[in-house]
């Protein structure tokens, strides 16, 4: 378990060295140059000394390979730069936002973990039933339906007609809302999976066994079903991960919840290439850490697909 | 079968057709006509600035079909190229291609396309390029999956016997093969490059507000959500129904 553990953090280090390097490639090619930005946004003198000042302080005029390297090492020991528009170092803002967009991300997504077996096993356990046209129905609707869009119609519905929410407050109301429809997207995607792969169960010899020894059909579903049908509910989990970033994005914007996504649309129009980095890195990390979670719980719950 | 198609075929007609002809210029502001209820001249109303609502929502729906082409096109040939070629090259070459599409998907489709929009602007062509390279990724795991199926096959071993070459083996024995099963894909993702193309244009990272798209016409309207909803339905309900048609054209059914 140890040796595993070993090797999926290595691999995911490997991962994200080679984002933070095509990441870097891309921003480097940005076409506006960040001393120009400066020089603007701080009301330097526009001259030669000041530019090729400001160039070796930033370490522009040596080649690219040095450049990264040395904004690695930065990264690595905690300095991410600073910020532009606010003078503040980046990683400073992004410890302050990013617990309430984890909040959202992470709360979404555990919650519709959690609200998607009881809703696929009941769709399993009779098929074609209510709860099975819900399902289908709920994941149909969930894959036209951008997020952003129905929290507008929520805000309309609940802020304005009924009176409930107070819209763009950033309180509480407002953040389990956009919590809840990051829930709600992934709940349609994983009953489905879990269902699926439940119904494919039935199938099997040892389930046709369990009935004949006695087992109502949920008991059969449950012991024999669950445990294969939620390894590949937490393998859908990886690809959900990913959709709820951009989803709690959108939401961020919408709600104006001061979250890193916010931060990032803020501080893009300074060019402010530091922070767009730190996204990059933080979102690939976050990534990285669903996937490396998500392999070790598949490990535990099938000590076979070790590979 | 064929209802779909004709349907697809249809709406593709409108959205074409409106990307040439509005009613009316769809910028051209007119400050006596704010907020007007729908009528014959203004079937959708108009805006806050007086302007048509239904001029903008077929540029928009222009704009995002747009989209939609480049991405389908980008991913569909770049990742079905690479996933095949990579299944019939094997070695270190195919495990390079494959780390390189694992790469993109560590990142998330849509974060590339932030990025991208932040650097260069968002415009349907740099949105549709963005989402159509960092689609190629998925791609091509899934070409390079199918065509390992296909190379097991007798007919390939009968093909590399006769001293067939290896591009000559995969235009006229591979993809033939594996094209349709990556075709279904394609819907899928034609539906969801519609809601990434609106939430790249609700998030508004570079672009430009004079260009109506169903996403940054969300973000303008949203702050009508008291005093004039129908603003904000009018762009959702343009992207739901895109989506759902898309979704439901391309369906694939379990079992066919």
């Amino acid at each position: 378990m140890t040796a595993h553990i070993v090797r999926i953090g290595l691999r995911s280090a490997a991962s994200l060295l080679a984002v933070s390097a095509l990441a870097f490639l891309v921003v480097a090619f940005m076409p506006s140059d960040p001393v120009m930005i400066a020089i603007r946004a701080w009301n330097l003198p526009v001259d030669e000394t000041t530019i090729s000042a400001l160039r070796t302080e930033w370490g522009l005029d040596r080649p690219f390979p040095a450049r990264y390297l040395s904004w690695l090492a930065d990264f690595v020991t905690g300095d991410w730069g600073r910020s532009f528009r606010t003078g503040e170092p980046v990683l400073d803002e992004f410890s302050s936002r990013l617990p309430l967009s984890l909040g959202i991300g992470l709360g979404g997504l555990t919650l519709a973990a959690f609200a998607a077996i009881p809703l696929g096993f009941a769709a399993a356990l009779k098929p074609d039933g209510v709860a099975d046209r819900l399902s289908r129905l709920l994941a149909i609707t969930v894959q036209a339906v951008p997020a952003f869009w129905l929290g507008l119609v929520l805000i309309w519905v609940l802020g304005v007609q009924l009176r409930l929410i107070s819209p763009f407050s950033a309180g509480i109301d407002v953040m389990a809302l956009a919590g809840g429809l990051v829930a709600l997207h992934s709940t349609g995607m994983l009953a489905r999976v879990y269902r699926r792969d439940l119904i494919e169960q039935t199938m099997q010899p040892y389930y046709r066994t369990a009935l004949a020894k006695g087992l109502t059909r949920r008991q059969a579903l449950w012991r024999h079903g669950h445990s294969s049908a939620l390894y590949a509910l937490l393998s859908a989990m990886r690809s959900e991960a990913g959709w709820a970033i951009g989803t709690t994005a959108a939401l961020e914007v919408l709600f104006g919840l001061p979250g890193v996504s916010q931060f990032l649309v803020q501080s893009i129009s300074a060019r402010d290439h530091s922070v767009l980095l730190a996204y990059i890195m933080v979102v690939a990390g976050w990534m990285l850490a669903m996937n490396a979670g998500v392999e070790l719980a598949m490990r535990r719950l099938d000590p076979r697909a070790a590979r | 079968m064929k209802a779909r198609f004709l349907l697809c075929a249809a709406m593709g007609l409108f959205i074409v057709a409106g990307g040439f002809w509005q009613p009316h210029d769809p910028d051209a502001v007119d400050m006596t006509l704010r907020h007007a209820l729908p009528s014959f001249e203004h079937p959708l109303g108009t805006d806050h600035l007086g302007r048509d609502l239904a001029s903008r929502m077929m540029i928009a729906g222009w704009r995002t079909a747009s989209v939609v082409l480049a991405v389908g096109a980008i991913g569909f040939v770049g990742g079905s190229l690479a996933g095949t070629a990579a299944a019939i090259l094997g070695g270190w070459r195919e495990q390079i291609t494959l780390r390189a599409a694992e790469l993109f998907i560590v990142v998330p489709t849509l974060i590339w396309a932030l990025t991208a929009a932040a650097i260069f602007g968002l415009s349907p062509v740099t949105a549709g390029i963005a989402l159509g390279l960092a689609g190629v990724g998925p791609y091509a795991l899934l070409s390079n999956s199918l065509t390992h199926r296909v190379l097991g096959q007798p007919f390939v071993h009968a093909a590399r016997g006769l001293g067939v070459s290896s591009p000559r083996l995969m235009a006229r024995h591979v993809l033939p093969n594996t094209l349709p099963l990556i075709f279904v894909y394609v819907g899928s993702q034609a539906g969801q490059a519609v809601v990434a193309y609106a939430s790249l244009a609700f998030i508004g990272l570079g672009s430009d507000p004079s260009k109506p798209d169903w996403g940054s016409m969300l973000f303008e309207y949203r702050m009508f959500v008291f005093d004039h909803p129908m603003l904000m339905i009018w762009p959702g309900l343009a992207i739901v129904a895109m989506t759902a048609l898309l979704n439901w054209v391309f369906e694939h059914r379990p079992g066919s």
